[in-house]
């Protein structure tokens, strides 16, 4: 038992290892067998996301921790896997497969196929690995797979807006690269745990926080957090729109779920969650007028997707078990809306003008897009309500300044956020002119994932009870230091008592 | 210590203040400079900084190198790890490097510029006409929408009737 056991958990690095090995054979199988080459990038996706499905039904209540090549931590590199990381990494495969670009007129499908296993890979890691340095390479690699996805239309505009992206996201590396220089200046490694047990004494003070800040701002870059969010719009607006809606629902929540480790293993004083609250309230407000002020469908998704994640962002900042439950019910609840948003601006992208009377031609992606957007401001009985009445009781809770302030900024926003969302839902439902051209109707695919969307916003808002509870379980385990580091550096007694010593198990 | 203790004090200093003063010139860089390609210099400057100052993170006081067996046992040896993230980071690095240059040089040969200014222009008018809108701030698309007279048939139709009569 505890034999079959060890072997599925050994399974958990095979959702990186896959994607990157099948990567790099692409480019020479392309050449043999073209059409077994296109074929095996879904399929390996498709493994993986088997293996973690499966991993997840088979997962008991306790954390596991394995070492990467036998080699024990905190020399090793290991992977942390529990509740959270297991929900991002099992969300990368099956979101890649989903937005798994088809395009007709892609002059190299294989080099596209390759970079977007790369992205799922990489993805994968980041939202696995336990070990900082890890960590960082990972959010490179998922930096440059996700370069070369947005150049993908080969447009001058693309080509524009990814050397932007390029160059603030390479700077936003060098920041959080100080950062770590900094964790390892102070505690003398880099594994995740043994910072968390060294924080309390060796990062307490303005170094620290120093540290902290660098790292936020340097994977806030993909997060889409306040300052380093230019590069938002114009990339979302030049990418493929399959493309937009894997970095806005995913790439970015990877980038969060990075920091919050962080956040919850080592910097889990004041300063810290202040300077997130202070950031996610001000990209909220920032985000959510920016976004009443575009005229075309996709900047404006672009524009609310920096203000939900500013949102989420708020809800981390929270303290202990119910902010990281506030947080984790807006990541997923945005991971699961956007997606479905770019997938009907596949079609609707462009001008708002051009979707006038768009629900005579596509009455099931007219009604979805109001559910969407019903969610998204908070009304009462849908997920989005409950989400953003967790962030706010929070706020109110904690009652300083800053929480109050940005309460009210909160409020502001989603007044404003309710205005244009409203306004775009207006244009769906208005008469057109006789003689306009029929809006375009959304594709099948995309169809049918807004509506799984739909439905899986149905079912949580029936069943909001139970989703509550577990959320709250997955919060809870991840809120918990202790069991992190107790799951890395087993105490000696349990480690006899398990049988095999680590460096045994490869 | 031999009275070596304030020179390498001195030299430590130094060192980071190089190493800060890298980053700083490059952070600046990538703030101030208006040209494309001299932001990827900026880059390059910085990752130089971050780079000195990982390695300073494992620099000891008089250490050797960390090779096991040329050294005499318990001579003091310089941190490995740091020198092994210098690695991964100067090899991420210049990889990202040649990926912004070849982007930037596809940049180039489309619009013929690298100032950033021009470029966001271009990016601009670029997503506005793709998304079938005019421009921000021209006239006849003010950013919220307010009762106009149709001007944009009439003129159509006026170029049209001055067209067909040329």
């Amino acid at each position: 038992m505890i034999d079959l056991l060890s072997v599925t958990q050994g399974q958990t690095v095979l959702p990186v290892v896959l994607p990157l090995l099948a990567a790099f054979l692409l480019q020479p199988l392309g050449r043999v067998a073209k059409p077994l080459a296109l074929l095996l990038g879904p399929a390996t996706l498709a493994v993986s996301a088997y293996l973690l499905i499966q991993l997840w039904i088979s997962f008991g209540d306790t954390p596991y921790m394995l070492a990467i090549g036998g080699y024990a931590p905190p020399l090793g590199i290991v992977f942390y896997v529990d509740q959270l990381a297991l929900l991002f990494a099992t969300a990368v495969p099956i979101l890649v497969l989903l937005f798994w670009s088809r395009g007709e007129d892609d002059p190299d499908p294989i080099r596209r196929d390759a970079v977007m296993l790369l992205l799922a890979a990489a993805g994968t890691g980041l939202a696995l690995s336990g070990d900082l340095f890890n960590i960082y390479v990972f959010y490179e690699l998922t930096a440059v797979a996700s370069f070369g996805l947005v150049t993908l239309r080969a447009t001058g505009a693309a080509y524009i807006a990814t050397v932007r992206y390029l160059l603030l996201s390479a700077f936003g590396s060098v920041l959080a690269l100080v950062g770590i220089a900094i964790i390892y200046l102070e505690t003398g490694t880099l594994n995740l745990a043994q910072i968390a047990q060294l924080a309390p004494t060796a990062l307490a003070g303005p170094n620290g926080l120093a540290a902290f800040a660098l790292l936020l701002i340097g994977f806030g870059v993909k997060a889409e957090l306040f300052p380093v969010n230019t590069w938002v719009p114009e990339v979302y607006a030049t990418a493929p729109t399959r493309i937009s809606a894997l970095l806005a629902s995913l790439v970015s929540k990877l980038a969060v779920l990075v920091v919050v480790r962080l956040l919850v293993l080592a910097f889990d004083g004041t300063g810290a969650a202040q300077l997130m609250l202070l950031l996610g309230a001000l990209a909220f407000v920032t985000a959510e007028l920016a976004a009443w002020r575009a005229r075309d469908l996709r900047r404006m998704l672009a524009y609310s997707s920096i203000g939900q994640l500013g949102l989420v962002f708020i809800g981390f900042s929270l303290s202990g078990t119910a902010g990281l439950l506030a947080g984790l019910a807006l990541a997923l609840h945005h991971l699961v809306i956007k997606a479905a948003l770019f997938g009907l601006a596949t079609r609707w992208g462009g001008s708002l003008e051009r979707l006038v009377g768009a629900a005579r031609s596509a009455p099931i992606a007219s009604g979805l897009m109001v559910l969407f957007a019903l969610s998204l401001i908070g009304v009462p009985p849908l997920p989005g309500f409950w989400a953003k009445l967790l962030v706010v009781m929070g706020l109110a809770e904690q009652s300083t300044t800053l929480s109050l302030s940005a309460l009210a900024l909160i409020l502001i926003g989603t007044a404003v956020e309710a205005n244009y969302l409203f306004r775009l839902v207006i244009k769906l439902y208005a008469r057109g002119e006789a003689d306009a051209p029929a809006p375009p109707r959304p594709k099948l695919l995309d169809l049918g994932i807004a509506s799984a969307a739909g439905v899986l916003l149905l079912v949580a808002t029936v069943g909001v009870g139970r989703v509550s509870g577990w959320l709250g379980g997955i919060a809870s385990q991840a809120a918990d230091r202790e069991v992190y580091i107790r799951t890395v550096f087993p105490p000696k007694s349990a480690a006899v008592a398990a049988g095999s010593p680590v460096h045994e198990a490869s | 210590m031999n009275g070596f203790g304030i020179d390498h004090l001195s030299f430590e200093v130094v060192m980071y203040v190089g190493a800060y003063g890298l980053l700083g010139i490059g952070a600046l860089g990538m703030v101030m400079s208006n040209n494309l390609f001299r932001m990827v210099l900026a880059l390059v400057i910085a990752e130089a900084g971050v780079n000195l100052l990982l390695v300073l993170a494992g620099w000891r006081n008089e250490a050797v190198a960390p090779i096991l067996g040329v050294h005499e046992a318990g001579t003091p040896m310089v941190d490995p790890i740091p020198q092994v993230l210098v690695l991964t980071a100067i090899v991420i690095g210049v990889g990202v490097q040649a990926l912004a240059v070849a982007t930037l040089l596809k940049v180039y040969r489309i619009y013929c510029t690298l100032d950033v200014r021009e470029l966001r222009r271009h990016l601009e008018q670029d997503i506005c006409r793709d998304a079938g809108i005019a421009p921000d701030g021209s006239w006849e698309a003010p950013t919220i929408e307010r009762p106009l007279p149709p001007p944009i048939p009439v003129q159509a139709s006026t170029a049209d009737r001055s067209g067909a009569a040329s």
